[in-house]
């Protein structure tokens, strides 16, 4: 689990290449002033996944920011793509998709894409840069194999991440609280683990 | 099936803590400062996307019917990307709810055009009105939108 963002964590993006691909030249125009506001210099707009992949043939990436809908090839493809031919040094670099709206068909097609990330649009800085900084520090290991590419789906579920409401119904809030309850007696606990015999 | 688990070097994990930077309220500040730059243009693309749906889909559009699904879940997409400047007006959520229209009815292969027309009327009312609309009627709205979006006549 990594540490929640804090208003006063400090966070340094100078020497970080980004590209940032939306097809939508106002969304495009939104994340990147997004991402330089987040204080990154190197930063490379692409409107197709064509444009895109010819930057990555050509420059090293620290982070990937893309859309997913987007005509000819998705954003899907392009991180199907980015992680099975995008070369060594960018093959595995942290990815985060952004979409307004997954199509019904889309939804385990996204899962299984390879990005460490899915954020809703529309965009906002502060739920962005938690999301950076999340993929900055989740220390997930990377899963390779004839069908998929990409950091492991099989990862326990540890909860929404920090500072976040999750989406389930069920998900329970990151703090513990006061129990509630007495504590067990050792006698309880002895009792709990005693074997015993059973009738099958 | 052979498949390898690894631990590849992230190197923006290392990057973001380096020595300098800036607190993380100061980046949100000045990304939110830079997006405030781009309200003019936003809202103006936002406008020209409303035009262009009801000029090419609604009721008056004659060549609607020659229309693809996926125009309209494109243009759809647009309004939501652009959303943040009209937050409270309920426009996002009626933009997605468009967007489901499309893809249900690319997934019947048929238009359902009273749904079309139904969200064109409710995007047209949010984006005059919305944000002044009492939040429990906008809500019962956008939920009444949401269920003609997922209407399945096979399921009813």
């Amino acid at each position: 689990m990594t540490d929640a963002l804090l208003p006063s964590t400090r966070i340094n993006l100078e020497r970080a290449t980004v590209l940032v691909l939306d097809d939508n030249g106002p969304s495009l125009d939104i994340l990147s002033q997004v991402v330089s506001g987040f204080g990154v210099k190197q930063l490379h707009r692409a409107e197709s996944v064509a444009d895109a992949q010819g930057l990555i043939r050509t420059k090293t990436f620290d982070l990937v920011i893309s859309d997913v809908q987007m005509p000819v090839t998705d954003g899907i493809e392009f991180i199907e793509w980015l992680r099975r031919e995008g070369g060594e040094t960018n093959r595995f670099i942290p990815v985060i998709l952004v979409t307004g709206h997954t199509r019904t068909s889309q939804i385990f097609k996204i899962r299984d894409a390879g990005a460490n990330y899915v954020v809703a649009k529309p965009i906002t800085p502060k739920v962005l840069l938690e999301r950076v900084f999340w993929v900055a520090r989740e220390d997930r290991a990377f899963i390779e194999c004839d069908t998929f590419v990409g950091p492991d789906r099989r990862f326990k579920h540890m909860g929404p991440p920090p500072g976040t409401d999750g989406r389930r119904k069920d998900d329970l809030p990151a703090e513990v609280g006061e129990a509630q309850t007495p504590n067990l007696s050792d006698d309880e606990i002895s009792n709990m683990m005693r074997p015993a015999k059973v009738q099958i | 099936m052979t498949v390898r688990k690894f631990r590849p070097p992230n190197r923006l994990a290392k990057m973001i803590k380096e020595r300098g930077g800036i607190l993380a309220q100061d980046a949100i500040a000045a990304a939110e400062a830079g997006v405030e730059s781009l309200r003019e243009a936003s809202i103006a693309a936002l406008d020209s996307t409303l035009a262009e749906i009801e000029e090419r889909f609604g009721k008056g559009a004659e060549g609607r019917g020659a229309e693809s699904f996926e125009s309209l879940y494109v243009l759809a997409s647009r309004i939501i990307d652009v959303s943040a400047f009209v937050e409270g007006t309920g426009l996002d959520r009626a933009a997605m709810s468009l967007c489901g229209l499309a893809d249900n009815c690319a997934e019947a292969g048929a238009w359902r055009w009273d749904a079309v027309d139904v969200h064109l009327n409710a995007l047209k009312l949010l984006r005059s009105v919305g944000a002044s609309l009492p939040a429990a009627q906008r809500d019962s709205m956008l939920q009444g939108l949401y269920q003609v979006s997922h209407f399945r006549p096979d399921e009813s």
